[in-house]
């Protein structure tokens, strides 16, 4: 069993991809080191992480397929799974065969995995951008802690930035320690380590209390279906939802 | 009185709303300014009865000058009052925003010393909200009837959407339940609001710095329930607003009994199915191309609480199925029993590039559980022992197979709609 072993990122991805089609070699998976493990069967390449390579297949996926396929293969590597890898050069195998109408053919696996990628990471990206909750800390920082199932994140940038465009702020990934900062001119993301507490705005709780004094408030109490919220609003974001403490 | 205090009672007030959509206007933020609109619209919470919770919602005060016998806020009730200050609302506004709560803010009122005089304050308050603050989030308010022409059209100039509501589907519920409010203090804004809209859309396209008038439209809300008018006469009232009107969205909501005055029905609790069956008609008339004559008339006014209108149809024209997948256009498709928009959006993309049978189709994410007594593949039927082509076991099939999912919890149902379109957007 051949395995392909990237740095984790996007640009080693698609460098992953480049070697195997350099190489007339095709692996049985493509996957990040940190969740690679070994065993005796599989034979291993590491790649090394070039950007040139990764801007040609970036190049060529645009030329000769499509922009949505670009935007497609970026969601299906943002959501982590662990097929992800093989299922992205699968579909780009595929997508170079036919050209332009690789998307048409939904009943194809190929397209279906990704498809399937996408539609869950587009579906948490649109519900992120309702439930991220800021606070405000004591230094005027907008600040937004948020444990996302994919790597959604860096999705939200530009959402936040436009829309927010005169407060400063940080989104927080907590799982995987890094966050989306903005500065009221541009945005951009960083690692967070977190060394000290964040101290609230002495307002802060003042409007958490009218929020959560709103959201009891505006529930019918006659239609109470708790099923229904949690179909929309998994529990698992509720963690850093202000109404649900 | 606390600001607490006040969120309690003019929320509480304002929850009847079903309205919560903050979709269909793309309002860009401005340089220094806060906020923008999201057209396909953002759900920031789910309350634990369901509902979607995108902009606060909420009344500038509930003093009311009018009597109407369904609403809790009727000057008859023996309920606290109170009123928001101008900068209360509007700091309360930018704050959730700030802290994405919310997608903005949909303001209505009760009618306070006069429809002139509440119909200012709504106005004042848009007002310091877009040029004092540089708001540029989603704003819905409400159309005060019987206010002055002059005032209805200034607050369209700042606001996303409008609404009048209607609530009482006829000029005889009216009568009896509001007797203050006419059809015609309820119709005027709303033709006022509707040639603003097209005016702007004219002019727009000569003009590109045209100031905006309602770019997310108007909508208004039905009370189901409250009155003794059928579905029918509401379906054939929505159709009209659609058409004539050029409304983006009916509401439908389930009357929540709020009073037990002798012009109202004695009913126990809101009655949810029959809302979910006018939502679901609703989607027909608007998305599937149906009219209300073809899911209703004089001698069967009232849906099916068993059973969506779409299957009610199709078992009543039996002879126009079953479809073939790979022939049928996109119209035909779309009226079939659980083939809804993306469906068959799928269907007509897939079917370019192969004949396809039912694997694909369920690779297709298409469920056949309804569908699979109305189409076929390739000329062939649903691999299944027997498949009923009557009309009788059709609808037996179809009402076993939704006993066994909903058993004891009717509620379940009332679902969708409430909520702006999401999710279908993007890809
Ligand atoms: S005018 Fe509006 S707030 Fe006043 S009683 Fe009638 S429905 Fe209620």
């Amino acid at each position: 069993m051949l395995y392909y072993i990237y740095d984790g990122s996007f640009d080693g991805l698609l460098t992953a991809i480049y070697d195997a089609y350099y190489n007339k070699d095709f692996p049985e998976q493509i996957v990040p080191q940190d969740s690679f493990t070994d065993n005796f069967l599989i034979s291993k390449v590491y790649i090394r992480t070039e950007e040139e390579k990764s801007k040609k297949v970036h190049d060529a996926v645009l030329q000769k397929i499509s922009r949505r396929a670009m935007a497609g293969i970026m969601y299906a590597y943002l959501s982590e799974d662990e097929n992800a890898g093989i299922s992205i050069l699968e579909y780009l195998r595929f997508g170079f065969k036919v050209g332009r109408t690789v998307d048409s053919y939904l009943a194809d696996d190929r397209v279906n995995n990704i498809n399937r990628l996408v539609t869950k990471v587009a579906r948490e990206k649109h519900l992120l951008a309702g439930i991220i909750r800021f606070r405000l800390l004591h230094n005027n920082i907008y600040y937004a802690p948020i444990e996302p199932q994919y790597n959604t994140l860096c999705l939200l940038g530009k959402h936040f930035a436009d829309r927010m465009s005169d407060q400063i702020f940080v989104i927080h990934d907590v799982k995987r320690s890094y966050g989306v900062f903005y500065d009221k001119t541009k945005w951009f993301m960083s690692d967070i380590e977190m060394n000290k507490d964040i101290v609230l705005h002495e307002n802060e709780l003042f409007y958490q209390e009218l929020w959560k004094r709103y959201f009891d408030n505006i529930t019918i109490k006659s239609r109470i279906n708790p099923k229904l919220q949690s179909n929309h609003m998994p529990k698992k974001y509720w963690k850093y939802l202000i109404e649900m403490k | 009185m606390n600001l607490n205090e006040k969120i309690k009672i003019l929320s509480d007030s304002a929850k009847y709303d079903v309205s919560c959509s903050s979709s269909g206007s793309s309002r860009k933020n401005k340089k220094g300014g806060i906020g923008n609109a999201a057209p396909s619209g953002i759900c920031h919470s789910w309350t634990p009865d369901g509902r979607c919770i995108s902009l606060l919602k909420i009344l500038l005060t509930n003093y009311c000058i009018y009597d109407c016998k369904y609403c809790v806020n009727r000057s008859s009730n023996d309920v606290p009052r109170a009123a928001f200050t101008i900068d209360e609302l509007v700091n309360l506004t930018i704050n959730f925003y700030r802290r994405n709560y919310i997608e903005g803010l949909f303001l209505s009122s009760a009618v306070c010393v006069s429809p002139d005089h509440t119909m200012e304050l709504l106005l004042k308050s848009v007002k310091r909200l877009r040029e004092e603050v540089n708001f540029n989030g989603y704003i819905h308010v409400k159309a005060i009837p019987g206010a002055s022409n002059k005032l209805i059209e200034e607050t369209g100039k700042y606001v996303d959407r409008m609404s009048v509501n209607i609530e009482l589907p006829s000029g005889e519920s009216l009568k009896l339940l509001a007797p203050q409010k006419t059809k015609e203090s309820i119709i005027k804004p709303m033709g006022l609001i509707k040639s603003g809209i097209i005016q702007y859309q004219e002019e727009k396209l000569k003009f590109k710095s045209t100031p905006q008038f309602v770019p997310g439209g108007q909508s208004t809300q039905l009370i189901v329930g409250a009155t003794k008018d059928n579905d029918l006469k509401i379906l054939k009232l929505s159709e009209s607003l659609y058409s004539s009107y050029k409304l983006k969205r009916v509401y439908y909501s389930a009357y929540v009994p709020v009073s037990n005055h002798p012009n109202l029905p004695a009913i126990s609790g809101p009655p949810l199915l029959r809302e979910h069956r006018l939502y679901q008609a609703d989607w027909l008339l608007r998305f599937y191309g149906f009219n209300s004559g073809e899911l209703l008339n004089e001698e069967n006014p009232n849906f099916d609480e068993l059973l969506d209108p779409k299957s009610g149809w199709a078992i009543r024209n039996l002879d126009k199925f079953p479809v073939e997948v790979n022939k049928a256009d996109y119209y035909t498709l779309l009226r079939v029993p659980g083939i809804g928009v993306k469906s068959a959006q799928r269907i007509v993309q897939g079917r370019r590039v192969s004949m396809l049978d039912f694997d694909d189709l369920k690779k297709l994410g298409i469920v056949l559980k309804r569908a699979k007594y109305f189409i076929t593949c390739k000329g062939r039927y649903f691999p299944q022992k027997s498949i009923p082509t009557n009309a009788v076991s059709i609808k037996n099939r179809l009402l076993l197979e939704d006993n066994i999912k909903n058993r004891g919890n009717i509620e379940q149902l009332s679902i969708f709609s409430l909520f702006p379109g999401i999710m279908d957007g993007e890809f």
